[in-house]
């Protein structure tokens, strides 16, 4: 008989704990449905599709450019990106080649979201560690970027700018100008994040070693965008495949080491320093000339022309009641997110509709992962891991 | 323009803690007129209620509007009183005081049906009363013949002092872990058991932390005893410890004695007072709190007992760091004036006004903090709590003692504390720039 059989366990369960779908720290509508011993996470169980939209479906049904729309509510923080993202592929499936000036309106007007993205990450690390002032420069910055982006196209969160082809309109008399002074205020903003922040010991605490997630795994996981490159991989498509005009302007891009909330934080303050060099050669390289190919296939005709001749009717009738006419086939193509590589897999019959649509969205791959980097840590762990990995609901249950 | 508002707000403050510590003289003068002691109950009025109660309501809105301001907003202005002479005026945001009331008055005080109703209902009053029961032992002025009768500005002259502020600060983790546990709401027990764990883990360094300034006074009361005279430890902060000049020097302050005194203090009572860095027990974006299930005014017990601990902190620390209701200098050349000689309860009310300025400055630096640091994680305060500040206090406290026995005029450890004090001066100005991450130089292609 040995000594144990003699004791008496006290008998214990571990705690299960819902954190969601209504629940400060889980963003859009996640449901995480956790196992807790004493305050160390046992396992944890995400569940989502409280946001399900159909948004593969509805892309079945509507035009190509009727689409566009519908992308803006993917990843909701930066839907310029999902709107260029989806026309370059619509784009590339044509074999279309837009013209220069929209290139590089496409790449402003991206960075300006990238780095509206990231102000918000970072800002929600710091609002949800308890740190609210940190949040608050974050989102006033962002302000900074809605309001140009406001300008440009006419709404704060909805974007639905650019068409096949082009963009649907150039940027406004003297945007240029108000940006470099919006980036320069922004820079200023980021300052006082990182002031608060970066070398704040409790925070420095809070994110180093916490929510470690190896470049192996990361891989497995399918992780894109900053928090795989937090892992040491040195992988963005920006600089892999560049499309637009990447290839011309000059950027870093930041590779951490560790692959902790602390890195997947810097990665992002960095990235934000880096937007800002590229908006601001890509300001002075913009050529001027047509911001739209100039076919009536493809392109709505001037208003003139419509109104007074016969072909523009014509070419305006078909455009909008059948849509593009888009070549049968099929395409993967994917740009550099603010979140890592969206990904888009159309299919055309030639029917004018979209036969297939599929979002290779960089969130969902980053929620799966979620599971595997705060198992065995700590409850109060899991907030800063659900922020840094910047999972955008919209995106994730499409 | 801006700066004449917040000068003319400054004074207008500075003038109602005049007037308030000047009724209180009065008041108290009366009413030792008829029973003696009865003093000391008109002492609870003003200094317990209108003093104390009255800041941290204030609070509520100064906070947010404090927390506006270094956050570059506007802060609340939204209420409006609807008479003709207000309309469209926002008042700095003091009708969201009304507004608040109002709104945890008339809200539903909800139990839930699992819950266990008498300690549900228990629990925000331990909590609050504790707290309330806090600022007895704090002396606001001095003692002082007011229509011929000693008036002390203090509500009690215990001889245990400061024993008294431990014993009860300790009480009142009953109402929080209560709290968590009668709600019978799973995150709420997490919140009560971190608030129980945290507070008992404060405790040890919270006592230890002071127990250099009671050998270095060799008291633990806060207030001189009006029939014996034995010395508090505010009037001993009252003397120099180097004169230049015939009334100018360095006071005697606990801040220059036991700076590292000081902020243990200061890091564990924060702990106590469960505000951030150290709300994990509330911690709304994990566990939401301790109180997730209470409504209405329960809550309120809970959300304003925090604010008067933060009042009552800033007094303490005054009392016992920053000389109380004592002048840094010059004291003695004013009291030599003839209004002051000839009306004590100006004099008294003047040094009052003194102490509540300088709780006013502890309570903003407090807000300062509570706005700049995020929160800290439930292992990490252990840590933080056993590992650091115990070791870093039973240190303080051999080497000041060895100091107060080599030199029992205090000026060696003066000498330690002020060069202390330099060294984190030193390290603070001379710290490096942020770190950004490196970028790498180019990007391998895939």
């Amino acid at each position: 008989m040995s000594e144990s059989e003699l004791e008496a366990h006290f008998p214990t369960q571990n705690m299960v704990v819902n954190l969601g779908p209504s629940h400060p720290a889980m963003h859009g509508t996640v449901r995480m449905r956790i196992e807790l011993e004493g305050e160390t996470i046992v396992k944890a169980d995400p569940e989502f599709g409280f946001l399900h939209r159909g948004f593969q479906k509805s892309a079945e049904n509507g035009t190509w450019t009727q689409v566009l729309p519908y992308t803006d509510r993917l990843n909701y923080v930066s839907s310029l990106m999902n709107n260029f993202g989806y026309l370059n592929a619509v784009e590339k499936l044509i074999g279309l080649e837009i013209p220069e000036r929209a290139k590089y309106i496409r790449v402003i007007s991206s960075e300006l979201h990238r780095m509206a993205d990231h102000l918000t990450c970072v800002g929600a690390v710091g609002l949800e560690l308890g740190g609210f002032s940190a949040f608050l420069y974050g989102i006033e910055a962002r302000e900074l970027i809605v309001d140009r982006v406001t300008e440009l196209t006419g709404a704060r969160l909805t974007t639905t700018f650019g068409r096949v082809g082009g963009l649907n309109r150039d940027l406004p008399p003297g945007w240029t100008d108000v940006v470099l002074k919006t980036l320069d205020k922004i820079s200023s903003l980021a300052h006082e994040v990182d002031g608060l922040l970066t070398r704040n010991r409790i925070f420095v605490d809070r994110t180093k070693d916490t929510g470690v997630i190896s470049a192996e795994d990361a891989l497995d996981f399918g992780f894109t965008g900053p928090c795989l490159r937090a892992c040491g991989v040195n992988y963005d498509i920006r600089k892999a495949r560049p499309y637009w005009v990447y290839d011309r302007l000059d950027f870093d891009v930041p590779v951490g080491a560790r692959g902790d909330n602390y890195d997947r934080y810097l990665m992002r303050m960095e990235e934000i320093k880096q937007s800002d060099r590229i908006i601001r050669q890509a300001i002075k390289q913009m050529p001027v000339g047509p911001v739209i190919i100039d076919d009536w296939r493809v392109a709505l005709p001037p208003k003139p022309e419509v109104y007074g001749t016969i072909e523009g009717t014509m070419a305006h009738f078909k455009l909008i009641m059948e849509g593009v006419q888009v070549p049968p086939g099929e395409v993967y193509d994917s740009t550099e997110s603010a979140n890592g590589e969206l990904g888009w897999w159309l299919v055309s019959d030639g029917s004018g509709r979209p036969y297939k649509c599929h979002v290779r969205a960089p969130s969902f791959a980053l929620l799966s992962g979620v599971t595997r980097m705060i198992e065995g840590q700590l409850l109060a762990d899991l907030i800063p891991t659900f922020d840094t990995i910047n999972m955008i609901g919209g995106e994730v249950e499409q | 323009m801006r700066a004449a508002m917040s000068s003319f707000a400054m004074a207008f403050i500075v003038a109602l803690f005049f007037c308030g510590m000047a009724a209180a003289y009065i008041a108290s003068g009366f009413a030792e007129g008829l029973f003696a002691g009865a003093g000391r109950l008109t002492n609870i009025l003003f200094l317990s209620l209108v003093f104390v109660m009255v800041m941290a309501v204030a609070l509520t809105v100064a906070e947010r509007k404090w927390s506006a301001l270094m956050q570059d907003r506007i802060g609340p202005n939204r209420a409006r009183i609807a008479l003709p002479w207000f309309r469209g005026h926002s008042l700095g945001g003091l009708p969201h005081v009304l507004a608040d009331t109002f709104k945890m008055l008339s809200k539903e005080a909800f139990v839930p049906a699992t819950a266990s109703r008498f300690l549900f209902n228990l629990a925000p009053v331990l909590s609050f009363a504790a707290i309330f029961a806090l600022f007895a032992v704090v002396p606001a002025g001095p003692t002082l013949p007011v229509h011929n009768h000693r008036v002390s500005m203090v509500i009690a002259t215990p001889d245990f002092g400061l024993l008294y502020i431990f014993a009860i600060a300790s009480l009142a983790v009953y109402g929080t872990s209560l709290a968590g546990w009668a709600s019978n709401n799973k995150l709420a027990l997490l919140g009560g058991v971190r608030a129980s764990s945290q507070m008992i883990s404060y405790e040890v360094a919270l006592g230890l932390s002071l127990v250099g300034m009671m050998i270095a006074f060799d008291t633990v009361r806060l207030a001189t005893d009006p029939v014996t005279g034995a010395l508090g430890m505010t009037d001993a902060q009252a003397r120099y410890l180097w004169t230049f000049g015939s009334d100018f020097g360095l006071p005697a302050w606990g801040i220059f004695l036991q700076p590292v005194g000081f902020v243990l203090f200061f890091a564990a009572a924060f702990a106590e007072t469960k505000r951030a860095p150290f709300d994990l027990p509330e911690a709304e974006s994990e566990i939401l709190g301790y109180f997730v299930e209470y409504s209405g005014m329960q809550f309120g017990l809970f959300m304003i007992g925090e604010f008067v601990e933060v009042v009552i902190l800033a007094g303490i620390i005054t009392a016992i760091f920053f000389g109380g209701y004592h002048l840094p200098f010059g004291e003695a050349t004013l009291a030599r004036w003839d209004l002051f000689r000839q009306h004590p309860w100006v004099w008294g009310a003047f040094l009052g006004t003194v102490f509540w300025v300088k709780a006013l400055f502890i309570v903003w630096i407090q807000l300062l903090m509570r706005w700049t640091f995020p929160r800290f994680r439930y292992d990490q305060v252990q840590r933080l709590g056993w590992k650091m500040l115990l070791p870093a206090g039973l240190l303080n406290l051999f080497v000041s003692g060895a100091l107060i026995l080599w030199d029992p005029s205090l000026r060696a450890l003066a000498v330690v504390g002020l060069f202390e004090i330099g060294v984190v001066i030193a390290f603070t100005f001379t710290s490096k720039p942020a770190v950004a991450a490196r970028p790498a130089a180019a990007a391998a292609h895939h």
